[in-house]
């Protein structure tokens, strides 16, 4: 078998079993909706004494009447025609609920995993490449306060001091044309990036740690290779690993962490809609959000495993010898 | 009869509730089928981020009218605290949706800032027989798209109310209508079963609406949601909505009533959650204003010189209501105990930010507005009292036999406010020997208190901000009647029920007002709820606008019309 149609077989294997994954959460998303407390047609009466055939008519209008299995099939018949339903909470289509508020998620995930990259990879590297110095220590401290530091509070503090008290940045909303959006989501993307900042400094710091500790570096240095070589070509790229896994879990994960910063900065986006519907019982709202979070998940996790061999051509090697 | 509000977090009148806010997740190694649940459960963490009330209590006093706008004003920026699901009127039930709608869309008849009624889009009625009501329709008025307003219209748009596919949340309002037809090219007639004293008074309000017939029928499904909008008669149009941030209304220059022509050519709704963030925006000036100011905002806005706090007339009582009458809160005297025991100036202090006064009643003074002067103070006098007496509320709540027994009190951690009165009524549970035991939900799970038998299960007590949107008694009384779907705790008094079908049944000012006092005297006398204070309405102006009437009726009456520049 050469290498390619190795490859290829693997990528096959990870396609099928990325749509297997996905098919039994979509079911496990459908069924534990039935598990919440409360009755979406009784929330669709509010405050109003239903009359004897209301709450059968919505009943029947929602398919609320039809067995469990058949409302599931009905549902994903419709998900893999692109068709998620009707929010019977905004009276429209389930899709253009969502794609209203994805483009500013997106930005501010995009924004903060920019950020996280950058300053949590750069830190980490620095820190295990200046182990124990001052400005190592430094880093820790500052990694140690932001881990703790719950995004609310990172709002909270930025919004009052940058937005309210400075004036450099917009305290509410989305903003409109190219440079105004970036501006209006910089505060937001430091909030949401804090902690998962502190995470990826940690991951990479200690990656690079155990990398340099190992014998094949000291032989390297010890042979005269230049310390700068060693670093990129031994450590660097062995500790990218575990760090590639991380950051991209974390960022993937980000698009329903966006919920509390969206709040305090009076953003519009898929976390604060999520919230929204499952406090409304909008079903078919939040089967979307939490499916197309796990396809995110699915996704991301199958592009890392894609990606590994190529940062790390050994890992090829392991997976077609097995 | 519940176009009072469910009261529920999510449509608090004080306007200090956020949505449920998630946690972070902090996902180091996460399984793809594990965050299915895990996404699911970020919407149930919550965290709520309040400041403790001032000790101090801000002197306060109601406003009729602002000062007057000096000129016309190109737009003005205003926050809701939250977004609309939809403007279509028929499930426009909430403040969000109330008070933008209120600006575009008119009712037959209008409810004003000084809480009276007056013609509209009906210049006239009469009601030639008790289950009678003739409507003639205003000519002159065109809708937005330019169509002049028919008699089909207003049929079109009242016959919606009755059809249970469109699950109109103003059903019940429909409930004694048999009927509603057109009777002439500018005339509408609607049938009732049977004599229905408030069916009139409720076209001033949101289920009076009338849309045109021709957008209904072109709309469908998709009616008043953000692609499609809506098309009424208001002083202002439907512009445009960004899902998730706002919402522009521009003026109409074909508006039929000069008196409210807008005095703005755009008003943006700006949706913010968060209490803190509204009031940020409104000190930086982002933000020209708002209703509901959260009431631990009271002192820094009522000095700001970003702009002016004002309070206007309300119809909100903030009541606990007794959930579960098979409890030791079955025993009224028991309830009476409880209520004695509750030190409700001291909420108002805490809670309130000392603007509110005690409720001794389940609505305020200014509903009685429409019984006979003479009558209206010897009906209130008799009113039974609980004013605060821990000593004597122990005494009577041992003389029931209440020793330990347990009773849970539902709240939500939203706001200063709510964790204030429940750790009051706790005080005082605890005071006449009851167990309290604070079942603290999340958002979520508080709504559904409002709505669902189901989760009301268990509990014993719980708050709500409930308004009335007539001015008439009736109006909460009649949710209190024996079957009503918001008579939460399932109480049943047939000599209450006996008052209220006569109420209904009365449209002679001092009968109806009589029977409507008798309701009041059993309610309060079993306390099927526990009235606990009254507050004002709120509105926070930037310096730039003024002109607004500060009242409840804010969200049935046109007041963005009246906002211009100041001089």
């Amino acid at each position: 078998m050469t290498a390619a149609v190795a490859r290829a077989g693997r990528v096959l294997r990870r396609l099928a079993g990325m749509a297997a994954t996905l098919l039994v959460t979509s079911f496990l998303v459908f069924s534990s909706l039935f598990l919440a407390p409360g009755d979406p047609a009784s929330f669709l009466i509010k405050g109003r004494s239903p009359g004897p055939g209301e709450l059968a008519a919505i009943r029947r209008q929602y398919g609320f009447d039809e067995p469990f299995l058949l409302r599931y099939w009905h549902w994903l018949e419709g998900v893999l025609q692109g068709d998620f339903g009707r929010s019977y909470l905004f009276h429209q289509d389930v899709s253009s609920v969502i794609w209203s508020r994805l483009p500013s998620s997106l930005l501010l995930v995009g924004v903060s995993a920019l950020m996280i990259a950058v300053f949590g990879i750069g830190s980490g590297i620095i820190g295990a490449l200046r182990r124990g110095s001052r400005l190592d220590r430094s880093l820790m401290l500052l990694v140690t306060v932001g881990a703790a530091a719950p995004a609310f509070v990172a709002a909270l503090m930025l919004r009052s001091l940058l937005g309210v008290r400075l004036g450099w940045f917009p305290t509410i909303g989305n903003g409109s044309g190219a440079l105004d959006r970036l501006h209006h989501v910089i505060l937001p993307a430091v909030a949401l990036s804090v902690t998962f900042t502190a995470l990826v400094t940690r991951v990479t710091r200690s990656a690079m740690l155990d990398e340099l500790r190992r014998d094949h570096v000291e032989v390297a240095l010890s042979r005269g290779t230049p310390r700068r070589t060693v670093i990129r070509r031994h450590v660097l790229r062995n500790a990218l690993g575990p760090i590639v896994t991380v950051s991209a879990l974390l960022v993937s994960g980000m698009l329903v962490s966006t919920a509390i910063v969206e709040t305090a900065f009076g953003m519009s986006g898929v976390g604060s809609l999520l919230v929204q519907s499952v406090d409304q019982l909008d079903f078919q709202v939040v089967q979307a959000i939490v499916l197309l979070v796990v396809a995110a998940f699915v996704v991301v996790n199958a592009l890392v495993d894609l990606v590994h061999p190529l940062i790390d051509p050994r890992m090829a090697a392991a997976g077609s010898a097995r | 009869m519940s176009t009072a509000r469910p009261g529920s977090p999510a449509h608090r009148s004080d306007g200090t509730t956020h949505p449920t806010r998630g946690r972070v997740t902090r996902v180091r190694h996460a399984v793809a089928a594990a965050l299915a649940a895990a996404a699911v459960l970020v919407a149930s963490g919550c965290s709520g981020t309040a400041h403790p009330a001032e000790d101090k209590p801000a002197a306060y006093r109601l406003t009729d009218k602002t000062p007057a706008a000096a000129r016309n004003v190109d737009s003005f920026t205003w926050s809701t605290y939250a977004e609309p699901t939809t403007i279509d009127y028929a499930y426009s039930f909430d403040f969000p949706p109330n008070q933008i709608l209120a600006n575009v869309c008119e009712s037959l008849l209008r409810w004003n800032p000084d809480l009276t009624t007056s013609p509209n889009l009906a210049a006239s009625f009469a009601n030639p027989t008790p289950t009678t009501w003739v409507y003639q329709i205003r000519p002159g008025v065109s809708f937005h798209d330019g169509t002049a307003l028919t008699a089909d219209d207003v049929v079109a748009s009242l016959r919606r109310n009755l059809d249970p596919a469109t699950a109109s949340v103003w059903a019940n309002q429909y409930k004694n209508v048999k009927s509603i037809d057109k009777t002439g090219a500018m005339e509408v007639t609607v049938t009732l079963t049977t004599p229905d004293s408030t069916f009139n008074q409720y076209l001033a309000a949101g289920p009076g609406t009338v849309e045109s017939a021709a957008t209904l029928a072109k709309s469908g499904k998709d009616y008043g949601n953000p692609q499609t909008g809506v098309n009424c008669t208001g002083p202002f149009s439907f512009g445009s909505w960004t899902s998730g941030q706002s919402l522009t209304l521009k003026r109409f220059d074909g508006y039929w009533n000069p008196q409210l022509k807008a005095k703005s050519g755009e008003v943006k709704f700006v949706f913010l959650a968060d209490a803190t963030t509204r009031v940020n925006a409104f000190q930086s000036g982002e933000v020209d204003g708002g209703w509901m100011v959260p009431p631990n905002a009271y002192a820094q806005l009522g000095s700001t010189q970003a702009g002016t706090l004002y309070f206007g007339r309300n119809t909100t009582v903030a009541d606990e209501v007794v959930a579960n009458l098979k409890g030791p809160l079955g025993d009224p005297r028991v309830r009476q105990a409880l209520l004695m025991a509750i030190d409700r100036k001291g909420i108002v202090k805490a809670g309130a930010g000392g603007v509110g006064e005690v409720a001794d009643s389940l609505v305020t003074d200014n509903l009685w507005a429409g019984a006979p002067a003479a009558t209206r103070d010897a009906l209130l006098k008799d009113l039974p009292k609980y004013p605060y007496d821990p000593a004597k509320a122990k005494a009577l709540a041992a003389e029931a036999g209440v020793n330990g027994q347990k009773v849970v009190i539902a709240t939500s951690p939203l706001d200063s406010q709510t964790t204030i009165i429940t750790q009051a009524v706790a005080q005082a549970a605890t005071a006449i020997g009851l167990k309290p035991q604070i079942d603290s939900l999340s958002s979520e799970k508080y709504t559904t208190l409002f709505t669902d038998p189901a989760a009301r299960e268990g509990i014993d007590l719980f708050l709500t901000f409930w308004y009335t949107s007539i001015t008439d008694p009736l109006d909460m009384y009649a949710s209190l009647q024996t079957g009503a779907f918001s008579n939460y705790g399932g109480w049943s008094n047939p000599a209450f029920d006996k008052a209220v079908d006569r109420a209904v049944g009365a449209y002679d000012p001092a009968e109806h007002a009589a029977a409507n006092a008798e309701a009041q005297r059993t309610a309060l006398k079993e306390l099927p709820w526990l009235p606990l204070y009254t507050q004002p309405v709120s509105v926070f102006m930037g310096k730039r606008i003024t002109g607004v009437q500060p009242s409840i009726a804010y969200l049935y009456h046109p007041w963005a019309a009246e906002i211009g520049a100041k001089g």
